[in-house]
């Protein structure tokens, strides 16, 4: 990542979503409203904006970076933005790179995509499972064990609505928060 | 233990029986003094126990829930453990709310199959009410057919095969008796045709979707029903596990007996020759030229609470069988067969299936007493380095667990020869031997040495009943240590 872009930092955090201080935080980000990031997540927006959806739930160590699509390395000034959708849960420690991620994904613990997977709604990548080869992951697909084995879920993963509860009562009592910030200011 | 940080296979013990093993995995027999591995004890399965819920089952009860636990299932998809979660389906209306209970289904938390992916409805109670898929097993004719033909079993007890046992006591195999009337049909061979009734073309045509199929994995996880599609997959009861103890097969001692409870690791007897033999470590060696003595430093350390004197004898030292083992193993064998074996080189016979041999013998009308005796297998290993042995001997202290926290515990007045002993601390010595890889070892071989180790072992198993001294005597066993590649140039 260059300093020019470093220096770029452009933060936007709609009102409901509580982002702490000590998340790194890079490049031209927005955050959607009721998501969670907390104080050791990674967020970087290399190649071009990051836009995420509502009730994500961004936990510590995970990162995000968004670098340029592997197809667009020639025509690096028209990258398109990263639409995250919404109800995706980031699990300790994972590394997402995904080229496109829909709404209510699960990426557990510690796994890892890389830039050319197409992540679309209702997928889970297990813990510890390494995506790295060019793939959609279709609706509902359930990516586990040391091997990577693939199934097809009955449905999509269930939002984490009681722990998004209780940890919007307590990280404030411990971290400071980021003031949300209106879009476009 | 730990492979690799504790057991490390550099250094090589003779267990009683010939093999070579290292000392964490030796057992120690107190009663036998002798040293026991895993293939000269009897192992014995001691309680059936389900992993995930820790039911202790009988084992006759175990037997009859074909080795199963009846609440708890693993995946189907992936054979993790299932769990059972409460279904959090929202009532229509407040008197559906009212009228139903709460509903359960399984769900595996590693792949996220649940009973819901096969159509399976939610169950009102938690455990005990899942359908089962009838199978075979489940054929009320086949089980009452079972039953007639009952048999007493050894292999319960013993965990010897009915095989084993023939071939012990020197009966011919077990060979089902071929009868002329069933000969051979002779086979007609298949000849290739060009239209098939009943053929599917699609099986050609069509393109699979791997997710509707099963893995190898998943279909023998079933092996009665082999589902082909992943929508025929089933909930498998899980296997009960075993808590084991281990026997000595000379004088029936247990040597490792694990607690009955499922939910303890700790065991009631457990008799690692890691805490009566002491442990050695090659420290360090030199370069190891053929026909160049080289100094070998290697590390001794006494497990024991008790001071013991080591000294060196050559490898071909034959071991011989103790007094005092003889004495205290109760079924210990006649002396006419040790008289036998006295022409070879090791003149100890151990005694193999001691149990079964008793309950077989009384059919041969001999006594119980006479266990038949086994010549241990002779050492399968080749020494190409001769070790120059000590004359002089060395005294290790008992082991203090307080001394590793103490500095200033360096005042010892153990006279030591210091041509042997290079260090000590504790219940620790480094002991230096000169070690002469032999003359027509070619470069790169891997270098082995033996020695006999003779140490005092004091055996309190005696004098805590009869409240006499502790027993005192030397204990021999032979050692096998990897030394690395031999160097040098051409
Ligand atoms: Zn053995
Ligand atoms: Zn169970
Ligand atoms: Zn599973
Ligand atoms: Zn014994």
């Amino acid at each position: 990542m260059s300093d020019i872009k470093m220096s770029r930092n452009s933060i936007k955090v709609m009102p409901g979503a509580l982002v702490c201080e000590e998340s790194k935080l890079r490049g031209d980000i927005t955050i959607g409203k009721d998501c969670i990031v907390h104080p050791m997540a990674t967020i970087i927006a290399e190649a071009a904006p990051i836009i995420i959806g509502e009730n994500c739930l961004i936990e510590e160590q995970a990162s995000i970076i968004y670098r340029v699509p592997f197809d667009k390395v020639e025509d690096k000034d028209n990258i398109p933005p990263l639409k995250i959708g919404s109800f995706n849960v980031f699990e300790v420690g994972c590394v997402v790179e995904a080229a496109s991620i829909g709404n209510n994904n699960v990426f557990e613990a510690k796994c890892f995509v890389g830039n050319k997977v197409t992540v679309t709604n209702g997928c889970t990548i297990g813990a510890g499972c390494h995506l790295t080869e060019e793939q959609e992951l279709k609706e509902n697909i359930i990516i586990y064990g040391s091997n990577c084995q693939m199934r097809e879920g009955l449905s999509k993963p269930m939002p984490q609505y009681s722990q998004m509860d209780t940890l919007m009562k307590i990280l404030p009592n411990y971290h400071h928060i980021r003031k949300p910030s209106v879009k476009g200011k | 233990m730990s492979a690799g940080i504790i057991d490390i296979d550099y250094v090589k013990y003779a267990c009683t029986c010939g093999l070579l093993k290292t000392l964490q995995q030796l057992y120690f027999c107190r009663y036998c003094s002798e040293l026991r591995c895993s293939f000269c004890v009897s192992h014995e399965v001691d309680s059936h126990f389900c992993g995930k819920c820790c039911e202790n089952l009988p084992s006759p009860e175990a037997r009859v829930k074909k080795n199963r636990c009846v609440n708890c299932f693993i995946c189907p998809s992936c054979h993790h453990e299932l769990s059972t979660r409460i279904a959090s389906k929202q009532p229509a209306t407040p008197e559906e709310a009212k009228a139903t209970k709460r509903t359960y289904y399984l769900s595996c938390l590693c792949c996220r199959w649940s009973s819901r992916d096969i159509g399976l409805p939610d169950q009102t109670s938690a455990t005990g009410s899942w359908p089962k898929r009838k199978t075979f097993m489940q054929d009320k004719e086949f089980f009452k057919r079972k039953q007639k033909e009952k048999i007493i079993s050894y292999t319960d007890k013993t965990g010897i095969t009915a095989a084993s046992l023939r071939k012990r006591i020197g009966l011919p195999e077990d060979k089902p008796i071929l009868k002329l009337k069933n000969a051979v049909k002779m086979v007609t061979p298949s000849i290739a045709q060009e239209d098939i009734d009943d053929f599917d073309e699609e099986v050609l045509t069509k393109s699979i979707n791997l997710l509707e199929i099963t893995s190898i994995d998943q279909r023998l996880l079933q092996p009665d029903v082999q589902p082909v599609e992943m929508n025929m997959i089933f909930p498998v009861q899980k296997m009960l596990s075993i808590k084991r103890s281990l026997r000595c097969r000379s004088c029936e001692h247990n040597v490792s007996k694990p607690e009955y409870n499922p939910n303890s690791i700790k065991f009631k007897i457990q008799l690692f020759a890691f805490y009566h033999i002491p442990e050695i470590r090659i420290v360090t060696v030199q370069p190891l030229r053929a026909g160049v003595p080289a100094e070998l430093l290697i590390k001794f350390t006494n497990p024991t609470q008790h001071q013991t004197t080591i000294s060196f004898l050559p490898f071909d030292t034959p071991i011989e069988i103790k007094e005092s083992t003889a004495e205290v193993g109760g079924s210990k064998g006649e002396d006419d067969t040790s008289d036998l074996d006295k022409s070879l080189p090791l003149m100890k016979v151990i005694p193999s299936g001691a149990k079964v041999m008793a309950l077989v013998d009384s059919h041969l009308n001999m006594s119980r007493s006479s266990a038949r005796m086994v010549t241990p297998r002779p050492l399968d290993v080749s020494i190409n380095c001769d070790v120059e042995i000590p004359s002089s001997t060395f005294i290790l202290p008992p082991r203090d667990d307080a001394a590793e926290y103490d500095d200033f515990n360096e005042a010892h007045n153990i006279q030591d020869d210091k041509k042997l002993v290079i260090w000590r601390k504790s219940n620790k010595a480094f002991i230096k031997l000169i070690v002469t890889p032999k003359e027509d070892t070619s470069i790169g071989t891997v270098i082995t040495a033996g020695f006999t180790m003779s140490h005092l072992y004091t055996n309190t198993i005696t004098s805590v009943a009869e409240n006499k001294k502790p027993q005192k005597f030397n204990h021999n066993i032979k050692l096998i240590l990897d030394l690395g590649k031999s160097v040098g140039s051409e």
